[in-house]
């Protein structure tokens, strides 16, 4: 009896138990063990990183420095948006930086940091960053952290492929995401096939304020994607990836989707320098900016330009050829040798590797398989090198270690996978966190990468860290590539969105950073070197106030004469000769933003009192032990009452200099 | 006609009240992880509808289906789902009739249309998966890989490019379970005076509690070969062994699994991946070993096809 109840027991339990069994076995996200990795990013107290690393800041518009292996976030550079925290674009001597042909624009979207290179290899001269919405480049100075100039590109939509450089930077390229008339022009988007052309813009990059766009190469509509120079073999020659060979103009995700294969463009542009010297390029007019800042002054300065060289590819026979790339093409990466040209196809099921010597030998065989508008396209089997096969899903990006090895990110399949050059066998892969868009090694893209660490950028982010809300920091990881396989060290957040980010050794530019501005080059023309220089001026309706700063007061500090109606400006003189001393100027009631003036710099806030009142000022950047004491007072008078101007320092101010005068050098 | 004792009764009673659980819970759930979603997505197939496990689990699924050509999964164009809770009402009331009318053939009728409708259903449910999964809209599909469908399967697991997709009954379903066999125990009780009868019944109790035996399935794209240590990724091929003291180990490929057993000394059922069925195992013993280094195994030339 007992046998039997148990036995029924048996038929009841089993099947609840096999169906809990069932519904529990769901696979979890893997966790990780790290073993040695928390003494590989440990960088001690007062120790410095081993790398700089330049991440674009996407759809920040900027530039951030990370410190590798830690991943400290060192600085954020502001390049293309305004940034209130510094007054970059607030202020008076850096709107004319944020001025194009469309006018003053206050952002863009940062894709693609390039250092600049010399005989392919970083060298911590400048960094370039592109501005992907209203196409533009910038340069960004390496002693100062600051950027420099900007260039607009004119007959261009989208500069993604940017702002890649060429082994000495002679030039750096940007190619045009879009195709749009060119001239842009009223035309229906149906005309599409007709109307739209690409083109590929090579820029004179050498001559620091002197950037300008050499020849623009017009090139069938297509999606110009990512670029990538040659080097060694492949010097004078620039590769460029190209989707939407189909010419769709709408829901390009399924129609431009469709075709087998698209093309990684190949560009001869030492052929191109030849067809430009003999005339083969046309004046085409075309209004764009240029922005620079003078070195002197530290004031930007704009200026219009009217017309670049056109070089139609008809008119200059071997200049374009196109290599047929399955499914999409996104990165084209060019591998230390020079002789490999990879190409991630975003859909492709494999990684296709080109061969330049079969390039060049196909060229001279003439092994063409159509011509799209003029330029031949060669045939997939005699350029190619071998396909990588089974990647992973999603193949985007690839770096170089330098010892032969290949490390492509993939999308889909959340990966890095790492393989051989020349055998195409996949070695290693690891899971990335989540959806790898671009990644880095140190040096990666140039002829002697410097390795050691491979980066991922990711485009999602999900549970890696504490939550904050629908809005989340963007997630990279560091993994040590040292050994046979890839190690996982670190997760760390990022702002923005990086794209693409380079980096190199700290030693290259870490002991050539400029500490201060000397006062005495000050060239701006409301600059104060001492107290004795500051003072008022009206002419009409403006109202000048030259003002100093230093620990802890400013300059004048109590202001008298001002009426509504009037535009002030404050031009303020950080007169301390000091590393890392910063002093800020903010008024109550600005619509403006803050100053922030480093030593020896002179810093404009434009100001439109709009009440007749008080407002006081004070500094903003905690510069002293009476910092709090630094602050002041304009009087802002009815139009019709005469006050006579008046730029005095206040008797408390004036007793705080005399204390310390008296304490013989004073205390901070 | 003989009329049934009290158990048996009471067990039929308590069966078809059983399958009102299906309007409560979900009969289905398939659930999909991918590296970008940690978190998971999940739906569920219920008597009257399908929904998500999260509010908006399947908005998310049919916008990422769009990449694959994959039309979107909504319910109101599934009929079925109509008629489900009518079906199940029926067996209900039908079950509590016959306990109180207490016929022994009706609770064997009783039991065998539980057991048809299930049946049907499940039929049902993976021929509309079946026709979501390969019914693909070409001319829409972005990610277009030659070969592939997406079907996940009725219970288990299968890599669908990023996604891990694994189907499994869920509440509903399991009271369903829950409710045939306690009619089969009805059956047994009512029977088991009669010793040919009472074999019978026991065949069909062994039956229902074999079909809920576990099943083999590889994580494509989490779990790592053995051997080589890399990542098994490629639904196509693949191989476990299931070691005399129960252990499963995965390989990515048929040479792995060879490899670690020479190496090991290790032995057990073999498991192979019909790469005709990607996902699919089948006992090594009933396929067909091929070599081609143009299909591109993982790690050697071998691959395995049902015989």
């Amino acid at each position: 009896m007992q046998r039997s109840h148990l036995k029924r027991l048996t038929m009841f339990v089993a099947p609840v138990i096999a169906g809990a069994v069932l519904y529990s076995c769901r696979t979890t996200a893997p966790t990780l063990t790290t073993g040695d990795a928390p003494s590989k990013v440990y960088v001690a107290p007062g120790q410095y990183d081993e790398f700089y690393a330049f991440m674009s800041g996407g759809y920040n518009g900027q530039v951030s420095v990370y410190g590798l292996p830690s991943g400290r976030m060192l600085k954020l550079i502001p390049v293309f948006s305004q940034h209130a925290e510094n007054g970059w674009g607030y202020n008076e001597e850096s709107k004319p930086m944020f001025q194009t042909s469309h006018g003053f624009i206050p952002w863009d979207d940062t894709h693609h940091a390039e250092l600049s290179q010399t005989n392919g290899i970083p060298d911590g001269r400048w960094l370039f960053i592109n501005g992907n919405n209203t196409p533009r480049v910038a340069r960004i100075d390496l002693t100062r952290f600051e950027t420099e100039e900007i260039l607009e590109l004119p007959n261009a939509a989208g500069g993604h492929a940017a702002p890649f450089t060429t082994p000495n930077t002679k030039y750096i390229v940007s190619a045009t995401r879009f195709s749009v008339p060119i001239p842009n022009a009223d035309v229906p988007i149906a005309d599409y096939k007709k109307s739209f052309k690409g083109t590929i813009s090579f820029i004179r990059a050498d001559v620091p304020g002197q950037m300008d766009v050499a020849f623009q190469i017009l090139m069938p509509g297509f999606n110009y994607d990512l670029g990538h120079s040659g080097k060694g073999p492949s010097d004078g020659w620039f590769f460029f990836t190209s989707y939407n060979s189909e010419q769709a103009y709408t829901k390009l995700e399924a129609n431009a989707s469709k075709n087998d294969k698209d093309f990684v463009a190949a560009v001869h542009y030492a052929k191109a320098e030849e067809c430009v010297a003999a005339g083969k390029a046309k004046p085409f007019p075309s209004k764009y900016a240029h922005n620079f800042v003078d070195e002197k002054s530290r004031i930007a300065k704009s200026e219009m330009k009217t017309s670049v060289l056109m070089l139609d590819p008809k008119d200059c026979p071997g200049l374009v050829y196109y290599l047929p790339t399955p499914k999409s093409p996104h990165g084209v990466d060019i591998d230390p040798t020079g002789e490999y040209i990879v190409a991630g196809g975003k859909l492709a099921s494999v990684i296709p590797v080109h061969s330049f010597s079969k390039m060049i030998k196909a060229i001279a065989d003439k092994a063409f398989e159509t011509e799209i508008e003029g330029i031949p396209v060669l045939k997939y089997d005699a350029v190619i090198a071998g396909e990588v096969q089974k990647p992973g899903l999603g193949p985007l990006h690839t770096e170089f270690d330098g010892k032969g090895y290949a490390y492509t990110s993939m999308f889909i399949s959340s990966e890095i996978v790492k393989w051989k050059l020349g055998t195409w066998e996949v070695v290693d892969r690891v899971p990335t966190y989540y959806s790898i868009g671009h990644l880095m090694i140190p040096g990666g893209d140039s002829k002697q990468p410097f390795g050691k660490y491979v980066v991922a950028m990711n485009k999602i982010t999900k549970d890696r860290y504490l939550p904050t809300g629908a809005e989340l920091t963007q997630s990279a990881q560091l993994y040590d590539i040292s050994g046979d396989k890839m190690k996982l060290l670190l997760d760390f957040p990022t702002i923005g969105e990086p794209h693409y980010a380079q980096a190199l050794p700290a030693s290259i530019i870490k002991d050539k950073q400029v500490k201060f501005f000397s006062l005495k080059d000050n060239a701006n023309p409301y600059v104060a070197r001492s107290e004795a220089e500051t003072g008022i001026k009206r002419s009409g309706k403006r109202v000048d106030v030259r003002m100093i700063a230093i620990r802890s007061h400013f300059a004048p500090d109590n202001i008298e004469g001002v009426q509504q109606g009037d535009t002030v400006y404050f031009h303020v003189t950080n007169i301390e000769q000091d590393w890392d001393i910063l002093h800020g100027f903010a008024v109550m009631g600005a619509e403006n933003a803050e100053l922030i003036m480093q030593p020896g710099e002179t810093r404009t806030l434009r100001w439109i009192p709009k009440n007749a009142n008080i407002y006081p000022f004070y500094c903003t950047d905690f510069c002293s032990a009476l910092h709090q004491e630094m602050q002041g007072y304009v009087r802002v008078s009815p139009a019709n009452k005469i006050v006579a101007l008046s730029a005095t320092i206040s008797k408390k101010s004036q007793s705080q200099l005399d204390r310390m005068k008296a304490a013989q050098g004073g205390t901070r | 006609m003989k009329t049934l004792a009290r158990a048996p009764r009471i067990l039929l009673a308590s069966a078809a009240l059983l399958l009102g659980v299906m309007y409560a819970a979900p009969l289905w759930s398939i659930h999909l992880i991918a590296p970008q979603y940690p978190e998971g997505l999940g739906l569920l197939i219920r008597l009257n509808t399908i929904t998500g496990v999260k509010e908006h689990d399947l908005e998310s699924i049919n916008g990422l289906n769009h990449y694959i050509g994959m039309r979107p999964i909504l319910p109101s164009a599934i009929p079925e789902l109509r008629y489900m809770p009518w079906i199940v009402a029926v067996l209900i009331v039908a079950g509590l009739l016959a306990s109180v009318v207490g016929r022994r053939r009706l609770l064997v009728a009783w039991v065998v249309a539980v057991a048809a409708t299930s049946v049907a259903g499940m039929y049902d449910f993976w021929r509309w998966g079946y026709d979501y999964g390969h019914n693909l809209d070409a001319n829409q599909a972005i990610i277009v890989v030659p070969g592939m469908s997406y079907q996940p399967p009725l219970i288990g697991s299968k890599q669908l490019l990023n996604f891990h997709a694994t189907s499994m009954p869920h509440l509903g379903a399991i009271a369903g379970g829950l409710a045939f066999l306690l009619g089969v125990v009805a059956i047994y009780l009512a029977y088991r005076g009669n010793a040919r009868h009472r074999s019978a019944a026991g065949v069909l109790a062994t039956a229902a509690i074999a079909c809920a035996a576990p099943v083999h399935a590889i994580a494509f794209g989490v779990e790592s070969c053995a051997e080589c240590r890399m990542l098994v990724s490629d639904s196509r091929f693949g191989a476990q062994l299931v070691t005399k003291t129960g252990k499963t180990i995965t390989f990515d490929s048929i040479a792995c699994l060879h490899a670690y057993m020479v190496r090991t000394g290790a032995t057990g059922e073999t498991w192979v991946v019909d790469a005709r069925h990607p996902g699919t195992l089948i006992a090594e013993k009933s396929a067909q070993i091929l070599a081609d280094s143009a299909t591109h195994p993982p790690m050697g030339n071998l691959y395995a096809v049902a015989r």
